[in-house]
């Protein structure tokens, strides 16, 4: 058969040639670099080896290459998820309300403020200009409660925030909201990013040496898998590395192998995959290439899967099921034109839908403009509903699946992931991949390609380098509450000197001894938390302990 | 045109304050160096003053300050501040990031002209960078 086909399609070529030749780019490529045929058909899947049984497999069955459940939407479609949070507890906590009775389903997703996220007080004076400017300032246990008064914990169901480098302060806010609410921890679901690494390659919020930052973030791991298993401990995250200029098999591959820097720390600590494997979560960003996304999805739940049973000594289903969470991206939104934003979040959406993400954030179409409007925001949920409720695309389960050009680009993709975790392996790992530099060079080449390219036209970006219009750039319409920060500085001098100072003291001398040695920070973290110690408080003893992150000025 | 004015423009491209998202930063960078400039990409969370103590002793004519969150004009006016004290007037601020016209008429009274919001070409950046600096040196006569 496949002999009469390649004779068919070498004469349907030839036919063919003037018109397939006569294009309006000189080359088709993904984002990537994969050469993108003008047509696909079994004779590329049969070139490349590829079994249906082996490489495609049936969803909710390994390599679940069409998707981690069987179901797929027709079980529920995909959670939507809003990230929001600015200013001060109090209005994060009017945000929340409304986006939950607008109908976002994927509970409470915090934004923290940057000295927050670095281990800074509101009232340092590093924070001066920062305090609630990209999302909340939770300095304190006391802010915590305010961010969650008439938020009822088990009605949220799921609650996200970053607490990358602060992630067992993050935890322990949790664990402590919860007992002071008096529901169990697997009353809701507590999800913490808590991936240091990928803030020293992209996102910029690190404040320990690297091996520091890895060892709190796995212990939170560890204590998380004991005291609430149900909660999710880490999401290792390729978007901000997409973002910083990375391709999709880029953002996929350093994920993975960011991961298998983590899995493997686990495993030192005792740990075994088969009992926290379905605890992990990847998490990457949709960008515009279409194709290259859905393939991106697919390919990653192949190799992961790979990793875990030969790599990681998985031998139960528990093991293998790992989470995948796709969120839209920012970076592709424009300030020209900001409507057209909406079409492109929803290529996203679907994409990642496609690709067969059960969890999903969206961005907002005013992003590029500042934090987004409430409209925005709203527009966003819509766009997933739409897809959801009118498209009928949740219909069947991963409809893309043996398309000959998405099962190729699933399978090419696949290969580069490999051919990548080999070299950051000949380099000793994520962690020495990260010291030397290499990661955030070939992130910071990927960024000015494609700045270059945008310049010269060669790539294009509607409404910025093609089909523009005049217009003024409409300014950002959210505006910030001065007052608000004001009120977040008096509550936190308030609380000073308010709480028990003595018992502060012993409990950051205990967190002291414990970061020294060798047991696990979190619950001293926690007591710390209790004792209303603040953000700020706690990191400083890191800071003291295991030394500071030091930029370094380098000369181009 | 003489030799001193002709010289590279030496350049310090830095992220200030704590947004860590150091994209634009090191893109500009190096457009600004394959545009023929002398240029140190300074790091992240750099503090005002310290950014000045580099530039002065880098004898740099331009820092380039890259500012995604919410905080460009106090952070900017810092910065202007610390050149300020040390008779530094003389070095060209320019800023990139998230903007508006009500931030560029804040900086633009403090003399900051240079503001790039998001999608500008890089050739832009570099041409009004070399002009300006350009015009400083010239009134300097160096």
């Amino acid at each position: 058969m496949s002999e009469d086909l390649s004779a068919a399609r070498d004469r349907w070529l030839d036919e063919h040639a003037e018109e397939l030749d006569d294009t309006w780019r000189e080359h088709f490529a993904t984002t990537s670099g994969f050469d993108v045929q003008p047509l696909y058909t079994p004779l590329d899947l049969e070139q490349r080896g590829w079994s249906y049984q082996r490489d495609a497999g049936f969803p909710g069955e390994p390599p679940f290459t069409r998707g981690l459940h069987a179901a797929g939407y027709r079980r529920r479609p995909w959670k939507v998820e809003m990230y929001a949070g600015f200013g001060s507890a109090e209005e994060a906590n009017r945000r929340y309300r409304y986006l939950i009775e607008q109908g976002s389903t994927g509970g409470v997703s915090i934004a923290l403020d940057l000295p927050t996220q670095i281990g800074l007080d509101s009232d340092d004076p590093m924070a001066a200009d920062e305090v609630g400017q990209i999302g909340v300032a939770l300095a304190s246990l006391a802010d915590v409660e305010t961010m969650f008064d008439g938020i009822p914990l088990e009605k949220v169901d799921h609650v996200f925030t970053t607490g990358n480098c602060i992630g067992p302060i993050a935890v322990s806010w949790f664990l402590a909201l919860a007992r002071a609410q008096g529901v169990s921890p697997d009353a809701f679901c507590l999800q913490v990013q808590n991936d240091p690494i990928k803030e020293y390659i992209a996102r910029g919020t690190q404040f320990l040496p690297i091996e520091a930052a890895v060892r709190l973030s796995t212990d939170v791991v560890q204590h998380i898998a004991e005291v609430a298993p149900t909660w999710l401990p880490i999401s290792v995250s390729g978007s901000h590395m997409k973002q910083a200029g990375g391709t999709c098999v880029q953002e996929a591959a350093f994920t993975i192998c960011n991961g298998i820097a983590y899995v493997e720390d686990c495993l030192a600590k005792g740990m075994r995959i088969d009992d926290f494997g379905d605890r992990i979560e990847l998490h990457f960003c949709t960008e515009m290439d279409f194709f290259e996304e859905v393939a991106k999805y697919r390919a990653t739940r192949a190799v992961w899967t790979r990793l875990v049973r030969e790599r990681f000594g998985g031998t139960t289903e528990r093991a293998y099921q790992f989470r995948l969470h796709a969120a839209t991206s920012g970076r592709p939104l424009t300030a020209q034109q900001p409507l057209n934003n909406i079409s492109r979040i929803t290529m996203q959406i679907l994409a990642q839908v496609l690709g067969g993400c059960e969890q999903t954030r969206t961005a907002s179409f005013d992003e590029a403009l500042g934090i987004p409007t409430e409209e925005a925001a709203r527009t966003s949920i819509r766009a997933n509903q739409i897809i959801a409720y009118e498209s009928g695309v949740p219909y069947t389960v991963d409809p893309l699946g043996g398309s000959y050009y998405v099962e190729s680009l699933t399978h090419d993709f696949e290969q580069q992931i490999w051919e990548l975790i080999e070299r950051v392996d000949g380099m000793g790992g994520a962690l020495d991949a990260v010291r030397s530099g290499w990661f955030q060079q070939e992130l910071a080449d990927g960024a000015y390609r494609e700045a270059v390219e945008v310049d010269s036209g060669e790539r294009v970006i509607v409404g910025v380098n093609r089909f523009q219009v005049d217009e003024d750039p409409r300014p950002p319409t959210f505006e910030l509450d001065r007052d608000a920060i004001q009120r977040q500085l008096d509550r936190l001098t308030g609380l000073r000197e308010r709480r028990d100072a003595e018992r502060v003291r012993a409990a950051l001398e205990r967190l002291r001894e414990v970061s020294a040695g060798d047991g696990n920070v979190v619950p001293a973290t926690l007591e710390c938390v209790e004792a209303y110690a603040t953000t700020g408080e706690i990191s400083a003893v890191w800071r003291e302990v295991y030394g500071r992150y030091e930029p370094e000025a380098m000369r181009l | 045109m003489t030799a001193a004015t002709s010289a590279p423009v030496r350049v310090i491209v830095s992220k200030v304050g704590l947004d860590g998202h150091d994209r634009g930063a090191k893109v500009i960078a190096r457009g600004m160096r394959d545009a023929g400039m002398e240029v140190i990409y300074a790091g992240l969370r750099r503090q005002p003053d310290e950014l000045a103590e580099i530039a002065l002793q880098e004898d740099a004519d331009c820092i380039g300050l890259s500012i995604l969150s919410g905080a460009v004009v106090p952070l900017t006016r810092r910065v202007v501040a610390a050149l300020e004290a040390r008779g530094m007037e003389d070095v060209l601020v320019v800023v990139g990031g998230i903007t508006s016209p009500q931030i560029e008429t804040e900086l633009a009274e403090i003399g900051v002209e240079g503001v790039f919001g998001p999608g500008t070409p890089i050739e832009r950046v570099v041409s009004f960078t070399r002009e300006q600096v350009g015009s400083r040196r010239s009134q300097q006569g160096r």
